[in-house]
């Protein structure tokens, strides 16, 4: 019987105008867009591997291990095209040092793209779906109930021996595979659109992400098709359940996202406890600061200066560079000499000492400061980010929006993995510094007598967390969808149980 | 007619969308001025600190070649005290200019031409994207789509009710059946939204931290105009379909779909194919266009110098070299700077087939945000550097002792300029400007509505009841 029911109603579906439409106008964005999206990351990746180049180059050209600070490159990522959450929005090199540890904050943008373009708002597939989609899910469910009671052929059927809520599942299940159909097929073509592209190489693990994307569509496109239904089960005609569903996507989909975030205030000033956190971090460099003048003042050398009076063709700068909205601040120094004079041979010990007890004792700072500001940072920057994605999740919208960047890691976790890979990167390096007693060598601040070999320094390599953490990141939403799906159809099938025919 | 209208109105006014969008309308403009009293006097202040630090360093020098040398320093764009009608992305174009001078090694230092940073994004945002609720927003968005609602079962409804037929039964032309219910529409749209601006003009106003002058007032009410204007375009839309199409449900179908494909996504994604088709040159070009223009100016300017011994001779040479090359390397900069606002401008341009991208283009004119604003301040810093040029000129020429060579410090007149002397930069917005450049969107606006009421009508003619 039910198989009778699901029958009748996809038939009903199919030969309308509405599916026809739906599907048109959902292939004509998805394709459309995916050819801007690709030739967008194309682009992106040239500017990528540019850069990469560059600073493979750069590293190479510098003589001494002081000036040797490296620069990693984040790479775009491919599953941007589905959501780019904040892929495109947050740096995208970030330069690593032994006196400081580094933070998506600290992240600087390199685009070879025209800023002024900036204006120009982009979108991707996801948005295609959350907005078409929904609209289109609301349109199929509106009239399912009201007008089947107001021509009265709830009534007929309802004469047959059929239970009610079968009704309801059959309608449901019909309609479903009437929307899968556009989501299907445009996905299709972008897929064909993706793989043909020679750029992009998707790995089995990026097919499961995209298949994480399907679900969590899927199950976003259901929770809008029972809201519909439940517009439809609880009006009496055709017309209210219209102009609800309407209002209702109106202000789920366009009104609430953008209005709770524009209500939240966001400030720069720092709250306390990022005050307090950016306090003891300075106290930490100033601890450090007096040990070092300490140091200066103890050692064999006359004198605090730094710079043991060794002057040449390079440079020389110390300073404390600080921000205290994202709790930077440390100490930075360099000292750089392509050649060094003769006279200058009498303090080059003294600088090597200086350098091998300076150098440790940066790092050990630097690591204590982290400690501090890595609690300090998820206390307030990320938490207060976070607490706003909460908030977005009372509209359905929100929990899609998330989930889907989680599938495709452009969320905000995603994008933290790649800065938790350049931390580690940065102890690599630091021990391999070390390894070639590179501190205490007269290398560390003279190229006199030959510039540093940086034939054997390891490479900065970032793989992509696995599928299953991005299926985790992904969950939490994806059940929220289709808890609140499965709540709504209890709710329908009560009201629809309980209403007079 | 006036029957008509009415009766249409006190239908919509007991009706569920009247209420819905009375509500989600006033939501909407009043959180739109919350923010706009908390982020304002924010936005002000940062802008007065800066223009005030920038002018104070100018006003402290007294030395003429120091001024010719330097520049005006930083020139900063005022922000529009209407940023709440239209956001227009302000917060991704640059904020200002800076007359930069490099440094060159000895007595010869270069002289300041105008470099236009482009405006740094905020990296340090790592909370999800919003779009801003502005009056852009409001307009070009959510009433739009209350227009639809209201209208798309106009015709078709009474159609299917069989009341459209009884009213035709009486003595009234048809055209005036269709004016009479798109001035019901319109009425009955126009109330929820009055409220709603008055309510946030009311919230604004009555705030200490924001005047609003007479001029302000007068954007305001341009600014309601094309809102009006723009909401009689999808008014009359949705009466167009709602004539040709038999059922309600089917006409709310196309609606929906015109609405979110040339609202929703037709301005974003014709902005980023048409972007692909002009690009502007990248930034390493650029600067290795600067490189081979100044190499060339050294290479004219240097072995004229090695040549003579005169110092007279070698003045005069060091002080044209200094003139020419901030004037080629200014106006390199300036030909670049064009060449990406013309790739957006472009962009932007072919986003005219969407009325959403119309209406928001001539709110951001008319409210003195976005790129039209943008481009003004760029001319307004060209007048100002043009009159500064003058200026020095001008000073220079009113000291007979000095020998006149603009350029090098010893040919420059040694008197003191008095700080009141000096011109400063002011960032002005004329309405007339506005009007020009609006004047194309405002005629492709009218001329939409007037193509639609026309089919409207051609449509509700031929109409069988």
């Amino acid at each position: 019987m039910i198989t009778t029911l699901i029958g009748r109603e996809l038939l009903n579906n199919l030969m309308t105008f509405r599916f026809a439409a739906a599907v048109f106008i959902t292939l004509l964005l998805v394709v459309a867009n995916t050819v801007v999206l690709i030739e967008d990351y194309e682009q992106r990746l040239e500017s990528y591997n540019a850069s990469v180049k560059t600073h493979h180059q750069e590293i190479r050209e510098k003589q001494t291990y002081s000036a040797g600070e490296v620069e990693v490159d984040r790479p775009p990522n491919p599953l941007s095209i589905f959501n780019v959450g904040l892929d495109k929005r947050l740096g995208n090199e970030v330069w690593i040092s032994h006196n400081y540890v580094p933070t998506l904050w600290e992240a600087r943008m390199n685009a070879s793209d025209n800023p002024y373009l900036n204006i120009l708002s982009s979108i991707d597939i996801v948005f295609i779906f959350e907005v078409v989609l929904s609209l289109m899910a609301l349109l199929f469910a509106y009239d399912a109930l009201a007008g089947e009671r107001e021509h009265g052929t709830l009534r007929l059927v309802l004469t047959h021996p059929i239970r009610r809520g079968h009704i309801l599942l059959a309608k449901y299940i019909s309609a479903m595979l009437c929307l899968l159909v556009p989501l299907l097929l445009s996905l299709l073509f972008a897929m064909i659109l993706l793989t043909a592209t020679t750029s992009i190489s998707l790995g089995a693990d990026d097919f499961l992400r995209i298949g994480g994307v399907v679900l969590t569509s899927i199950a976003y496109l259901s929770v809008f098709y029972l809201i519909g239904l439940l517009i439809s089960a609880v009006t009496q005609r055709t017309g209210t359940a219209l102009m609800l569903a309407m209002f209702v996507w109106g202000a789920l989909v366009l009104v609430y996202p953008n209005l709770i975030l524009a209500a939240i205030r966001s400030s720069d000033i720092p709250q306390a406890k990022a005050v307090s956190a950016f306090n003891q971090i300075k106290q930490v460099w100033d601890e450090f600061d007096r040990e070092r003048k300490q140091y200066l003042a103890t050692d064999d050398f006359p004198g605090e200066d730094p710079t043991f009076n060794i002057d040449g063709i390079g440079f020389f700068y110390e300073y404390f560079p600080k921000d205290p909205l994202t709790l930077l601040y440390f100490y930075y120094s360099m000292m750089t000499f392509g050649e060094l004079d003769e006279k200058f041979e009498r303090e080059v010990p003294h600088a090597q000492n200086y350098f091998q007890f300076l150098i440790p004792s940066t790092i050990k700072a630097a690591e204590r400061a982290w400690l501090i500001r890595k609690q300090a940072l998820e206390d307030t920057l990320v938490r207060k980010s976070n607490m706003k994605r909460t908030l977005l999740k009372l509209s359905p919208v929100g929990m899609y929006d998330t989930a889907t960047q989680a599938w495709a890691g452009t969320d905000l976790k995603g994008v933290r993995d790649f800065f938790d890979a350049v931390r580690q990167y940065r102890q690599t390096l630091i021990d391999y510094l070390d390894s070639k007693n590179a501190f205490a060598s007269r290398k560390w601040f003279a190229a006199d007598e030959g510039a540093v070999d940086w034939s054997t320094l390891p490479a900065f390599s970032f793989k992509k967390s696995g599928v299953e953490t991005n299926a985790k990141r992904a969950l939490p939403d994806l059940l929220l969808l289709l808890m609140l799906s499965v709540s709504l159809f209890m709710l329908i099938s009560l009201v629809f149980i309980k209403s007079e025919v | 007619m006036w029957h008509i209208a009415k009766r249409e109105l006190y239908d919509n006014l007991n009706s569920l969308r009247f209420a819905l969008a009375t509500v989600l309308l006033l939501a909407l403009m009043l959180t739109n001025a919350v923010v706009h009293l908390r982020e304002h006097p924010v936005r002000m202040q940062k802008y007065r600190d800066a223009a005030t630090e920038s002018l104070n360093t100018l006003t402290s020098r007294t030395d003429l070649y120091d001024l010719a040398q330097k520049g005006p320093e930083k020139l900063y764009k005022k922000p529009s005290l209407l940023h709440f009608c239209a956001d227009g992305g302000d917060s991704l174009l640059p904020a200002f200019t800076h007359a930069a001078s490099h440094f060159r090694g000895g007595e010869l230092k270069s002289f300041w031409r105008m470099t236009y940073p482009s405006a740094t994004p905020n990296l340090k945002n790592i909370d999800p994207d919003a779009t801003k609720i502005d009056w852009a927003f409001v307009i070009g968005y959510v009433l739009s789509l209350i227009a639809l609602l209201f209208t798309f079962d106009a015709i078709s409804g009474e159609r299917e009710h069989g009341t459209l037929r009884l009213m035709l039964a009486n003595p009234i032309p048809r055209h005036t059946v269709l004016i009479g219910k798109f001035l019901g529409a319109f009425i009955s749209v126009n109330i929820p939204f009055v409220i709603a601006v008055l309510m946030n003009l009311l919230v604004i106003s009555t705030s200490s931290a924001v005047h609003l002058d007479a001029s302000e007032w007068g954007r305001l009410g341009i600014i309601i105009g094309i809102a009006m204007l723009y909401l009689s375009l999808f008014l009359v839309l949705g009466l167009l379909v709602s004539a040709r199409v038999r059922q309600s449900a089917v006409s709310l179908v196309v609606l929906l779909l015109i609405w979110v494909s040339f609202v929703v996504f037709m301005p974003n994604t014709l902005a980023s194919i048409a972007s692909r088709f002009s690009p502007a040159r990248s930034y390493d070009a650029f600067q290795e266009d600067r490189r081979q223009t100044r190499r060339a100016i050294l290479e004219v300017y240097y072995p004229q110098l090695d040549e003579t011994d005169d110092p007279s001779k070698r003045m005069v040479i060091s002080g044209e070299y200094v003139t020419e090359d901030a004037t080629q390397d200014g106006r390199v900069r300036e030909a670049f700077l064009s060449e990406r606002i013309s790739q957006v401008s472009q962009a932007r341009t072919i986003t005219r087939i969407s009325p959403v991208a119309i209406a928001q283009h001539l709110l951001e004119v008319f409210a003195g945000t976005g790129l039209a604003r943008h481009l003004q301040f760029v001319e307004n810093v060209q007048l100002y550097a043009r009159e500064y040029h003058e200026f020095i000129a001008d000073t220079e020429r009113s000291d007979p002792e000095s020998p006149h060579i603009i350029g090098v410090r010893d040919g420059m007149s040694k008197k003191k300029v008095s700080p009141e002397s000096i011109p400063i930069f002011e960032d002005t917005l004329s309405l007339s400007k506005d009007f020009n450049a609006a004047a194309m969107d405002l005629l492709l606006l009218t001329l939409f509505v007037i193509v639609l009421l026309a089919g409207a009508y051609l449509a509700f003619v031929r109409v069988e009841v």
